[in-house]
């Protein structure tokens, strides 16, 4: 019975990505996208305290999150970002 | 405008998983406004089905473009070299646009990628109702600019029918009774008389397809 309501589930909602063993060692390349006024400073500040993040992240400043299209977003994973992170 | 939406995204991908070169065609037009089939989510579309075709394994090329109408040959016969050079076109444009680029590009697919729904207005960004149905006999000027063919959901030419109930219409409570609608625009504008006019048996054989026109005037002038 579990079988036939988790094939039910499956079938309204079909998962695109394909299920896929990670590598050892593997850490995904993550996009931020940051506001010029509010993330991005907030970044800018981690700097000047010298405050460290992993170097998996790069940051693009956006004059405003707003003008985040999704085509933004499409590209950064077709081009093989793992993740986009949006603050502002 | 002409409406229309996407089609889902595994009927589309069904489409074209067999194709080796995919143009997604954009309309800018009635599409675009939408936010169905213009330049943008053309470009959406084809990056979506660029990702499903890596993650797939399937080597498919596929591009985007876009004009300005589909329904007017002029606007894309400037690009048809181009557009030739493709195994398939996917197109976003409504129905129109897909049935004349089909007659014009000789031997390559055309396919739709929305499905076309209705003409329409705008009351609001994102919101599209049918206010007219196209019958090809206007009576709106009986009706207090108020459309019994497209609002009425039986079309009744001499309504309300018993199932109007409290301004709402017993199809659904979305939906407003076309013929309450009518009477209270008819009385704002102090013609109450034309409830009474009995409009006759409508000849439907203007609505139905397929159907086409020529302006007179123009045909003169060719001669």
């Amino acid at each position: 019975m579990d079988k036939v309501v988790q094939s039910s589930e499956q079938a309204k909602a079909p998962s695109i990505e394909k299920s896929h063993e990670t590598p050892e060692g593997w850490e995904p390349n993550i996009l931020a996208f940051a506001c010029h006024y509010c993330a991005f400073a907030a970044a800018d500040l981690a700097g000047v305290m010298r405050l460290s993040y992993s170097p998996n992240v790069k940051i693009i400043r956006l004059p405003c999150t707003g003008k985040l299209d999704q085509i933004y977003v499409l590209r950064a994973f077709e081009k093989g970002i793992d993740g986009v992170f949006v603050a502002g | 405008m002409i409406t229309g939406e996407q089609k889902p995204f595994e009927e589309i991908w069904n489409m074209v998983k067999d194709f080796k070169k995919v143009l997604v065609f954009g309309c800018n037009t009635c599409v675009a406004i939408c936010h169905a089939g213009g330049s943008k989510e053309a470009e959406i579309l084809a990056s979506l089905l660029r990702m499903r075709a890596a993650q797939e394994g399937a080597a498919i090329e596929i591009n985007h473009a876009a004009v300005e109408r589909h329904c007017e040959p002029e606007f894309f016969q400037p690009g048809m070299d181009n557009v030739r050079t493709y195994d398939l076109i996917l197109s976003t444009a409504c129905g129109v646009g897909v049935n004349l680029l089909s007659e014009h590009i000789g031997d390559i697919p055309v396919f739709p990628a929305i499905n076309t729904e209705f003409f329409g207005a705008v009351p609001r960004s994102g919101e599209f109702t049918e206010l007219c149905a196209g019958c090809g006999n206007c009576i709106l000027h009986l009706t207090g600019g108020i459309c019994p063919i497209a609002r009425c959901s039986k079309s009744l030419l001499n309504g309300p029918c018993g199932g109007t109930n409290n301004g709402s219409c017993e199809v659904s409570p979305d939906i407003k009774c076309a013929w309450v609608q009518i009477y209270d625009r008819l009385k704002q504008l102090n013609r109450l008389d034309l409830m009474n006019e009995i409009v006759d048996a409508k000849d439907w054989s203007k609505a139905q397809g397929p159907r086409n026109f020529k302006v007179k005037l123009l045909e003169e002038i060719k001669k």
